[in-house]
């Protein structure tokens, strides 16, 4: 049986200039008809390339070149010229996009969109019916924007499906949307393929999702392909280190949290290392005729190898960082205090209208507690942080921060690159945190540099970072400098607002390790903010499900899997992908 | 008729463009070349010119192109060639003065006005409001009018109508900054006030206005010259190329160079300097600022 698509020897690279950035390096793979391929890799991987390449939708560009070959159904093609693509393009190959919002026109109805496809009215609304939608009549007569995101990506799906293609595109269909949606739209995906019969090729980062849907995984990694395999083999024993160590990143309800996440990685095992050196000065410091304890409570496993070593025998415990709590007399105290807390905005308008957000929130974030608050987007959760914050302030109810002024608090933005300002560099930004501090008054020019230099250890950065800007830093760099703002001076509460959640697996692994480390070993008490409760998990002691502006319950994280109770919660830990 | 360059400029034309691979076009690049060797003949040829601007050197009326006299001389004997190279000197420099002058006072105006907002906002924006209502050369004229007829009277009513542009530019950016990440972040690490201010929301303001402000000079030399040339600059027989069109104007059809050449010259200006701020936000634009 011949496949539908079979991509040989194909590469892409970008740009007229020399050397050309080779974005596909040398791809092939196949697929039957009825099967799913998920193409998997994190930023910069060339999936991304792939899949437009094979949508043929690289051929506008003149400063793109290939080489290889790409056969749809038959039709042998060109990745980068438009001969032969317009019999194929949007007949048998249909696409899913990832934000079905830009790529619905928003100028007509659905049905006008679905009629062109499909011919008829009554068909339309037959394939409207098929992909779930409750209100088909409705839907029918409504234009994008005053659907859901579900919604949306459900039309795009029945849009791409009405041409019966043979093979179906589906680039990150379910990045844009909330983990419950998520499930249904792959559920959704899957029904369909065995109804159709067509071949899919899966365009994701997201491992979870790849292991849920496909058939059989290519990795990818700088353009070139590392693994292939069935889902189940290189999800269960995966060869290549690579593949690996994007496995062990990946975060699910079965993940040891009171160890580090996935293998042991340099820039996070330099840290430890640090951490236990700082924490054994103070144990000699405090206890320093007492030697064979202190040699007792830290063993000499603070060299890098030793530490890598016990990483990687799964040894490795978090409580290995804490250093001891200092003797609690009654009740711990209480970080943070919500206490019938409601907010609601002005939606504007001409009615004037205030739409709430928060009803009567109570929440309590004690010392060296880690909470983690898990929602839906439009839940309330990132206002409740932004309140903690004082970025924003309540309408009613009290919001007690019992001993803290500015310098106890201190908040990690989703997206790094925007927090950080684009035009000082990163000492300057660390610097200025240092020099704003009033604690332990004024400082000298070497004390501010020693503090920094410390902070840029304790997050792992090299110091020569310190002369550059956040935009020629990567990423997880970006998001470390983030938390080295925030810990320069150690904070007593950490806010974090998915620090995690624009980051690839492995690097967002390296987030998680970091702060799990930092809050471990600096005593400090985090309020985690996510729509992912496995990274909930990892990270805090309490997890508080959030949703429609209240919170629906509180579960302590060792035992989250058995003791949510409420239907939201399980809503969000069937979401979870295994 | 005179026609004066619109005055509500065509802000749009800031676009926020990808970034390029060559910051300078070839036009832009040729543009910059030819405006510096412009700025270099301006300062350098008055000193090297064997005649003077105001004193007459030759016969009358010499076509262009007669011997010692290149552009020739006009109806009083003066060389053109040296005269234009004078009044190119003080246009560049008039316009220059008054665009640094008006975008900074701009600048500083609309910064308060987007950090403080409330009513003090809104008092500098009803005062924008005001100004924007008028048509900025005809308010232009009446001040430097009012002034008396000099350069300096012709720059101070220029910067008064030119200001409230960029106080409108500078407060929209200032408050576009002000609610970005970044910002918030740097308040949440302790920065306040001032220090706020000045680090982490005016340099982003800074590459706006001063892109404006580069592509303003070509018209800002044009309205100078239109001001000089309705008599509203320094009187005859000072070396100023409005002034020196207008004077012309009646030797036009028998003796051309004496206006033309003068009006080619403030042409000329306007579009190099436009063409190289153009450059310049391209510059400005690939640095990602």
């Amino acid at each position: 049986m011949t496949p539908v698509l079979d991509v040989s020897e194909m590469s892409i690279s970008y740009g007229s200039r020399t050397p050309a950035l080779l974005a596909v390096s040398d791809v092939s793979f196949t697929v039957d008809s009825g099967q799913c391929l998920g193409v998997v890799g994190e930023s910069g991987s060339g999936k991304s390339t792939t899949g437009l390449a094979i949508q043929g939708l690289l051929t506008r560009d003149s400063s793109v070149t290939s080489t290889g070959s790409i056969t749809i159904a038959g039709t042998e093609l060109d990745p980068v010229l438009e001969t032969g693509w317009r019999q194929v393009r949007g007949r048998k190959v249909t696409t899913v996009f990832q934000d079905p919002m830009s790529s619905l026109d928003p100028t007509m109805t659905v049905g006008r969109m679905l009629t062109f496809v499909t011919g008829s009215k009554a068909e339309s609304l037959r394939w409207l019916e098929e992909v779930e939608l409750r209100n088909p009549a409705v839907v029918y007569g409504s234009y994008p924007h005053q659907l859901s995101g579900g919604m949306r990506q459900r039309v795009m799906i029945a849009l791409a499906l009405a041409r019966r293609p043979a093979l179906l595109i589906a680039d990150e269909p379910t990045t844009a949307l909330d983990v419950s949606v998520q499930a249904q739209i792959l559920k959704l995906l899957r029904r369909e393929q065995a109804a159709l019969g067509c071949g899919i090729v899966f365009v994701t980062h997201d491992l979870g999702v790849a292991k849920a849907m496909c058939d059989d995984i290519v990795v990818m990694r700088k353009g070139r392909i590392v693994e292939r395999g069935s889902a189940t083999r290189v999800f269960a024993s995966p060869e290549s280190d690579y593949a690996r160590h994007l496995m062990e990143s990946r975060l699910t309800m079965a993940t040891d949290r009171h160890r580090p996440v996935g293998l042991p990685e340099p820039t996070v095992v330099s840290a430890m290392v640090e951490a236990l050196n700082e924490n054994r000065a103070v144990d000699e410091d405090s206890a320093a005729p007492d030697a064979t304890a202190s040699e007792v409570a830290v063993p000499d496993a603070t060299e890098p190898p030793a530490v890598t070593a016990e990483w990687e025998a799964k040894a490795l415990l978090w409580s290995r960082f804490r250093p001891e709590p200092a003797v609690r007399d009654g009740e711990p105290e209480a970080i943070l205090e919500f206490a019938g807390v409601s907010k609601s905005f002005h939606t504007g308008g001409g009615r004037r209208g205030r739409k709430p957000v928060l009803f009567s929130v109570s929440l309590r974030v004690e010392e060296r507690e880690s909470v983690a608050l898990v929602g839906e987007s439009g839940s309330g959760k990132s206002t409740i942080l932004r309140i903690a914050a004082g970025l924003e302030t309540a309408d009613s109810g009290s919001v007690r921060r019992p001993r803290l002024h500015a310098d106890d608090i201190q908040v990690i933005f989703q997206d790094a690159g925007a927090s950080l300002t684009p035009w000082l560099t990163v000492g300057q930004l660390l610097t200025e945190r240092v020099r704003n501090s009033k604690r332990g008054g004024a400082k000298s020019r070497a004390e501010i540099d020693e503090l920094v230099g410390v902070a840029m250890d304790r997050v792992s950065l090299d110091r020569e970072l310190l002369r550059s800007k956040p935009g020629l830093l990567s990423g997880g760099q970006r998001q470390r400098v983030a938390i080295a703002r925030a810990i320069v001076i150690p904070p007593a509460i950490l806010l974090c607002d998915e620090p995690t959640s624009a980051l690839d697996v492995s690097t967002a692994s390296t987030v998680l390790n970091l702060l799990n480390l930092l809050r471990h070993s600096l005593g400090i008490s985090v309020l985690f903010v996510t729509h992912d409760l496995a990274a909930a998990r990892v990270i805090s002691d309490r997890i508080l499900v959030i949703s429609d502006g209240r919170i629906i319950e509180s579960v302590l994280s060792e035992d989250v899997g058995e003791s949510v109770s409420s239907d939201y919660g399980r809503r969000l830990l069937d979401a979870v992908l295994s | 008729m005179l026609s004066f360059p619109d005055l509500r400029l065509d802000r749009g034309r800031i676009r926020r463009t990808g970034r390029r691979a060559l910051p300078f076009s070839l036009g832009e690049s040729i543009a910059l070349v030819c405006l510096l060797l412009v700025v270099i003949a301006s300062i350098l040829g008055p000193i090297v010119s064997p005649y003077s601007p105001i004193i007459p050197s030759g016969a009358q009326l010499l076509p262009p192109g007669s011997p010692g006299h290149l552009f020739g001389t006009d109806n009083l004997g003066l060389d053109v060639l040296t005269r234009v190279m004078v009044g190119a000197r003080t246009s560049l420099f008039a316009a220059v003065v008054t665009t640094a002058c008006t975008s900074t006072l701009g600048l500083i105006l609309g910064t308060i006005a987007g950090v403080v907002g409330g009513w003090l906002d809104n008092i500098l924006m009803r005062i924008t409001d005001v100004f924007l209502a008028f048509p900025g050369p005809i308010v232009a004229m009446a001040i430097s009018a009012a002034l008396g007829a000099s350069l300096s009277s012709s720059i101070i009513g220029i910067a008064i109508v030119w200001w409230p542009l960029y106080a409108r530019l500078a407060r929209g950016e200032v408050r576009r900054t002000a609610t970005s990440m970044h910002v918030e972040a740097a308040r949440m690490s302790g920065s306040r006030g001032i220090s706020l201010v000045l680090r982490h929301i005016l340099p982003s303001t800074l590459p706006t206005v001063a892109i404006s402000a580069s592509l303003d000079i070509g018209g800002v030399i044009a309205v100078l010259a239109s001001l000089s040339f309705i008599g509203l600059g320094t009187p005859a027989p000072a070396p100023e190329l409005g002034l020196m069109a207008s004077m012309g104007m009646q030797y036009l059809l028998n003796s051309w160079w004496v206006p033309v050449i003068p009006g080619l010259v403030v042409a000329l200006l306007a579009l190099l300097c436009n063409y190289t701020g153009d450059g310049l936000r391209g510059v400005l634009r690939a640095r990602g600022v």
